[in-house]
C-alpha cells in the first residue's frame, strides 16, 4: 500500500514537470508578446527595458530553468498583465471566490440531478421521465451566455428581485448558482438514469427480488449503490472544475473568480499567468484523480490495490 | 472499517468543498461591512445620497504609473492622482487649469518650462505635494530597471533617451526641484504642444516614500496606493469593482460633490446593459443602434453625445511588391465609400473621416479639419470631376509594376485583428468592395490580436485595420506615428520630407504657420503617398440617470468625474 502511494506520488510530479515543460514551450512559441497590447510599435530601448524588468531577455532555457527553480519553492512570478501581482496570491484570492460558487452548484445540481436521474429510471417512458429528460436536454444545449442573460433580465430587470451583477452578499450568487447547476443538474440525470436503467437489468437485481425484497429495499440497497459508481468518475473532473472558475459566468455576473485569469493571460500573452493557472489546473486534477482512484478501492469491493509482482 | 474509511473520505471532500465556500463567506461580510460604514458617513452630509455607480468593462492593471500600459487604469488614475495642469472642457472650449501647479511659465527658448506647486496640494495622507514627487516620478520611469512601457512619452525630456539606455544617470534627466514647490522641466526642443502632454498618466507625481514601502507591489491594490486627486481609493476587488470616496486632502476639494464612485468592473455587454436599465449603474455607454433607440425612449436617461478621438483605419505594407506602388494604394483608399461602411459595419454611430487628422482635433484656436478640408474627399472628387474611377488607379499602377491589365490576377490579402461577428461583417464588406470597385477578389485573415500584431510587426502583411486612439490634443500626437524613426504603425514608408515636416512642426510655436506645416505633412501622406486609409472616427454615445450633473464631456479632458454631482 505504501509503495503504491509513493509510486503515485512519484508519477504525479513526474506528470506535473512534462505538463510544466510543454506549456513554457509550446506558450513562448504563440506569436505575440505581452506588450503587443499597446496596439503600437514601441521604441526598441523601451522593450529591451521591459524584457529586462522580466527577464524575458534571458536565453528562452535560462529563463525555464529559473522557473522551474522558483515553482519548486511555490513562487509563480509575477503576472505580466498586472505587474506588482504575484500570480501565486491570485490564484491563492480568486480560485476559493470560483469554488464557493462552483462548489454550491455542484452540491445542488449534483442532489438536483441524482434525484431527476433515478427518478427518470423508475417512471421509465412514463411522465417524469418525459420532463425530467426535456429538462435534460435543454441543460444541455442551451448555451451558458443565453442562460444567463435570460436569468438576468428576468430576475434583474423584469422583477427587480436580484441584482444583475455582483460579489460580496448571499443574493449575488443566487443567479450564478442557478446557471451553473443547470449544467449538472442535466448531466446526471442522464448519467443516472442510464446507469440505474442498466442495473435493474442485472442479475442480482433479478436476485434481490427474488427473494423477496420490497422493490425500496431493492433500489435503495442494490441499485443505488451499484449505479452510483459511474457518477464518482464524473465527479473528480467537476471538482476541478469547480476550483478552475467558469469563465464566462464569471465574466457575465462580475464575479472576481479564477476563470478570468485563464483566458485574458492567452490573450495577453501573459506568460507567468498562464503557467501558474495551467501548473494549478494540473496539480489539482492529479491529485483529486488520485484520491477518487483511492475512494473507487473503498467503495467497490471489485477494484483491489494489488502489490506489485517483483 | 473499510466502510468507515470510505466514509471519513467521503465526508472530507464535502468539508473541503464547505471549508472553501467558508472561507470567502468571511470575504463577503468583510466587504459589507466596509461598505455600510461608508454609507453611513455618507448619508448625514448631504441630501441626495452623492454616490455615482457607474464601470469600466476590464479590470485595470496596476495604477503604478511607471509600469501600467492599459486603457481602464488610467480611468481611476485620473480620478486619483492630479496632474500638474489640468485639461477641461468650458463651454467647448479645452482651457488649461491649475492642477497641483497653480502657475507655471516657460522661458524664450521653448525649452525651460517651470512650474509653481500649490502648498496647499496635499496626498490623502496630509503630506505635501513636493517638487521632489516630481522629479522621483520622472526619473523612476525613465530609469532603465523599471521596464515602463510607456516611456516613450517621456521622449521630450533633454536627456532621456540616454538615460532610458543607461547611458546616462537618471539624475542627468532634465528635471529638477528648485526648491520644494518649484520644478523646472528642461526640454530637449522647444515643444508648443508640451502641456497638453502634461495630462497624461506618466506625468504624474509619486511618493518615494509609499514606492520604497511596497515595491513591486506598489499600486496593485486599494492598500499599497495612495492618491492625491479629488479621490482616493477606498478598496479594490480584483474584477469585481473599484471604490473610491472623497479625499478630504485635495487641494480643491471645496468644488468636489461626490462622496463616493463605485466602479463596478463588467466585461459583457448585457451585463452593463441591463445594469443600467435596473439602475444599478448611473452610467452607461454604447456603440450599438439598437440599445442607443432603446434607452433613449426613457426619459430617466440622459443622452450625452461628442466626438472621440479612435480613428479606425487599413494601412499599408509598402515593402509588399504589390503595395509598394502609390497609385494602387490609392486605389484601394479611394474604393471605399464612407458613409457606406459607417452604416454598414459602425451602426452609422461614428463620423466618417477623410483625413488623418481626426476631425476633433484643434491646433490653437482652429479645427484642423474645418481650416484643412478633407484631402481623401477632394481625391475622390478630383477623380470623379475627371471622369476616372479607383479602378483606373489601380491599372496605372499596375502598368507602373508590369502586372498586365487583370485586376482579377492580383491576390491579396487583407488582415483583420479579431474572429467575431463583427470582424466577419467587416470582411464581407471589404470583399464586397472591392470586388465591385476594383475587379479584385481579396482574401480576409482573421486572427487573434497577438497573432495579427506579429505578423504586422514583422512586416508579413499587405493591407491591415487597426484603431489609433489620440491621446492628446495636437496633430502631432497622430502625424509623428509615420515618422520613419518611429514607425510605430508599421507600413515601413520613410519620407526625408515628412520627417523634416513634422519635426518643423513640433517646434513651431506660432499656431497659425504649425497648422499649415501639419496640413503639408497630412497632404503628403494621404494625397501623394496614400501610405494610410482612414475610415471613421469613433463618437461617444453615453447615458447618464437624470440626476447626474456636470458629467464631463470631450475627449481630450482630464477632468474625470471630479464636478460630477447628484441632484434629486
Amino acid at each position: 500500500m505504501a509503495k503504491y502511494i509513493l509510486k503515485r506520488l512519484g508519477l504525479m510530479v513526474l506528470t506535473l514537470w512534462a505538463v510544466v515543460t510543454v506549456t513554457f514551450f509550446m506558450m513562448r512559441a504563440i506569436p505575440g508578446d505581452p506588450l503587443a497590447g499597446m496596439a503600437r510599435s514601441l521604441p526598441e530601448q523601451t522593450k529591451a527595458n521591459y524584457y529586462a524588468k522580466y527577464g524575458l531577455d534571458k536565453p528562452l532555457f535560462e529563463q525555464y530553468l529559473i522557473y522551474l527553480k522558483n515553482m519548486v519553492r511555490g513562487d509563480l512570478g509575477e503576472s505580466l498583465q498586472f505587474p506588482g501581482r504575484s500570480v501565486t496570491d491570485t490564484i491563492l484570492e480568486t480560485s476559493p471566490v470560483s469554488a464557493a460558487v462552483g462548489g454550491i452548484a455542484l452540491c445542488i445540481g449534483l442532489i438536483l440531478g441524482v434525484g431527476a436521474g433515478i427518478l427518470a429510471a423508475l417512471q421509465k417512458n412514463k411522465w417524469p421521465d418525459y420532463i425530467v429528460m426535456f429538462i435534460a436536454i435543454l441543460g444541455i444545449t442551451i448555451p451558458v451566455f443565453v442562460l444567463a442573460s435570460l436569468l438576468q433580465y428576468l430576475f434583474a430587470v423584469k422583477l427587480q428581485l436580484l441584482p444583475t451583477s455582483g460579489w460580496g452578499e448571499p443574493k449575488h450568487m443566487v443567479l450564478p448558482v442557478i446557471v451553473l447547476s443547470f449544467s449538472t443538474i442535466a448531466t446526471y440525470a442522464r448519467y443516472i438514469k442510464s446507469s440505474m436503467l442498466d442495473t435493474l437489468g442485472q442479475d442480482y437485481v433479478l436476485t434481490a427480488r427474488a427473494k423477496g425484497l420490497s422493490e425500496f429495499q431493492v433500489v435503495s440497497r442494490h441499485v443505488m449503490r451499484n449505479s452510483l459508481l459511474p457518477a464518482i468518475t464524473i465527479l473528480a473532473g467537476r471538482i476541478v472544475g469547480i476550483f478552475t472558475g467558469a469563465f464566462v459566468t464569471e465574466r457575465m455576473f462580475s464575479i472576481p473568480g479564477i476563470g478570468f485569469y485563464y483566458v485574458s493571460s492567452i490573450n495577453n500573452n501573459d506568460y507567468t499567468m498562464i503557467l501558474g493557472t495551467t501548473v494549478f489546473y494540473a496539480a489539482l486534477f492529479i491529485v483529486v484523480q488520485f484520491i477518487v482512484d483511492f475512494i473507487y478501492t473503498l467503495v467497490d469491493p471489485r477494484i483491489r490495490i494489488v502489490p506489485d509482482k517483483n | 472499517m473499510k466502510k468507515f474509511l470510505a466514509l471519513v473520505l467521503s465526508l472530507m471532500m464535502c468539508l473541503s468543498l464547505f471549508a472553501a465556500c467558508g472561507k470567502s463567506d468571511d470575504n463577503a461580510t468583510d466587504t459589507q461591512g466596509s461598505e455600510n460604514n461608508t454609507q453611513g458617513e455618507t448619508n448625514g452630509t448631504e441630501t441626495a445620497e452623492q454616490h455615482f455607480r457607474t464601470f469600466i468593462s476590464a479590470e485595470p492593471s496596476t495604477l503604478d504609473v511607471s509600469r501600467r500600459s492599459d486603457t481602464y487604469s488610467s480611468s481611476i488614475l485620473v480620478n486619483t492622482v492630479e496632474s500638474l495642469v489640468r485639461c477641461e472642457l468650458r463651454d467647448g472650449e479645452y482651457v488649461t487649469c491649475p492642477g497641483d501647479a497653480e502657475s507655471w511659465e516657460v522661458d524664450e527658448t521653448g525649452t525651460v518650462w517651470t512650474f509653481h506647486l500649490n502648498e496647499n496640494a496635499k496626498w490623502e495622507d496630509g503630506e505635501p505635494v513636493t517638487a521632489d514627487q516630481y522629479v522621483y516620478s520622472l526619473r523612476r520611469s525613465s530609469a532603465p530597471e523599471t521596464g515602463c512601457p510607456n516611456a516613450f512619452f517621456l521622449q521630450p525630456i533633454k536627456n532621456f533617451s540616454q538615460v532610458n539606455s543607461g547611458e546616462l544617470a537618471v539624475e542627468e534627466l532634465g528635471v529638477e526641484a528648485k526648491d520644494e514647490h518649484t520644478l523646472v522641466i528642461t526640454l530637449e526642443n522647444a515643444l508648443p504642444a508640451y502641456l497638453d502632454m502634461l495630462s497624461s498618466t506618466i506625468y504624474y507625481a509619486q511618493r518615494e516614500d509609499i514606492v520604497d514601502k511596497y515595491g513591486d507591489k506598489y499600486g496593485a491594490d486599494a492598500e499599497t496606493f495612495i492618491s492625491n486627486g479629488p479621490f482616493k481609493v477606498e478598496s479594490w476587488t480584483h474584477n469585481n469593482s473599484i471604490v473610491l470616496t472623497k479625499n478630504e486632502n485635495y487641494w480643491d476639494a471645496d468644488s468636489v460633490k461626490l462622496e463616493k464612485v463605485t466602479f463596478s468592473i463588467m466585461s459583457d455587454e448585457n451585463t452593463y446593459y441591463n445594469a443600467f436599465e435596473t439602475g444599478e449603474l448611473d452610467y452607461v455607454s454604447t456603440g450599438s443602434a439598437e440599445w442607443l433607440d432603446r434607452f433613449q425612449k426613457n426619459s430617466d436617461n440622459v443622452l450625452i453625445q461628442y466626438p472621440g478621438a479612435t480613428l479606425s483605419y487599413a494601412f499599408y505594407n509598402c515593402n509588399d511588391a504589390l503595395f509598394q506602388n502609390a497609385n494602387i494604394r490609392k486605389a484601394f483608399t479611394l474604393a471605399i465609400d464612407r458613409d457606406e461602411i459607417n452604416e454598414m459595419c459602425f451602426s452609422g454611430l461614428r463620423t466618417p473621416t477623410y483625413g488623418w487628422v481626426v476631425p476633433s482635433m484643434s491646433v490653437g484656436e482652429q479645427n484642423f479639419r474645418e481650416v484643412v478640408g478633407d484631402p481623401i474627399k477632394e481625391m475622390q472628387e478630383d477623380l470623379k470631376a475627371e471622369n476616372k474611377t479607383a479602378k483606373d488607379l489601380l491599372l496605372l499602377g499596375m502598368q507602373e509594376l508590369n502586372l498586365g491589365d487583370d485586376p482579377s490576377t492580383l491576390k491579396v490579402t487583407f488582415s483583420l485583428a479579431g474572429t467575431s461577428d463583427w470582424y466577419r461583417t467587416l470582411g464581407d464588406f471589404l470583399q464586397q468592395t472591392y470586388l465591385a470597385e476594383l475587379g479584385i477578389q481579396i482574401d480576409i485573415s482573421f486572427a487573434e490580436w497577438g497573432i495579427f500584431y506579429d505578423n504586422v510587426e514583422k512586416g508579413n502583411y499587405q493591407i491591415g485595420f487597426m484603431g489609433w486612439g489620440a491621446y492628446y490634443n495636437d496633430p502631432y500626437d497622430t502625424l509623428s506615428l509615420f515618422v520613419s524613426s518611429t514607425n510605430a504603425i508599421q507600413t515601413n514608408w520613410s519620407s526625408e520630407k515628412y520627417d523634416e515636416l513634422i519635426a518643423a512642426g513640433s517646434i513651431e510655436l506660432d499656431a497659425e504657420k504649425r497648422l499649415e506645416i501639419y496640413a503639408e505633412a497630412e497632404e503628403l501622406l494621404l494625397k501623394e503617398e496614400c501610405v494610410v486609409s482612414p475610415f471613421a472616427t469613433n463618437n461617444y454615445n453615453l447615458f447618464v440617470k437624470s440626476y447626474v450633473k456636470n458629467y464631463p464631456e470631450g475627449t481630450f479632458s482630464n477632468e474625470g468625474l471630479k464636478y460630477v454631482e447628484i441632484v434629486k
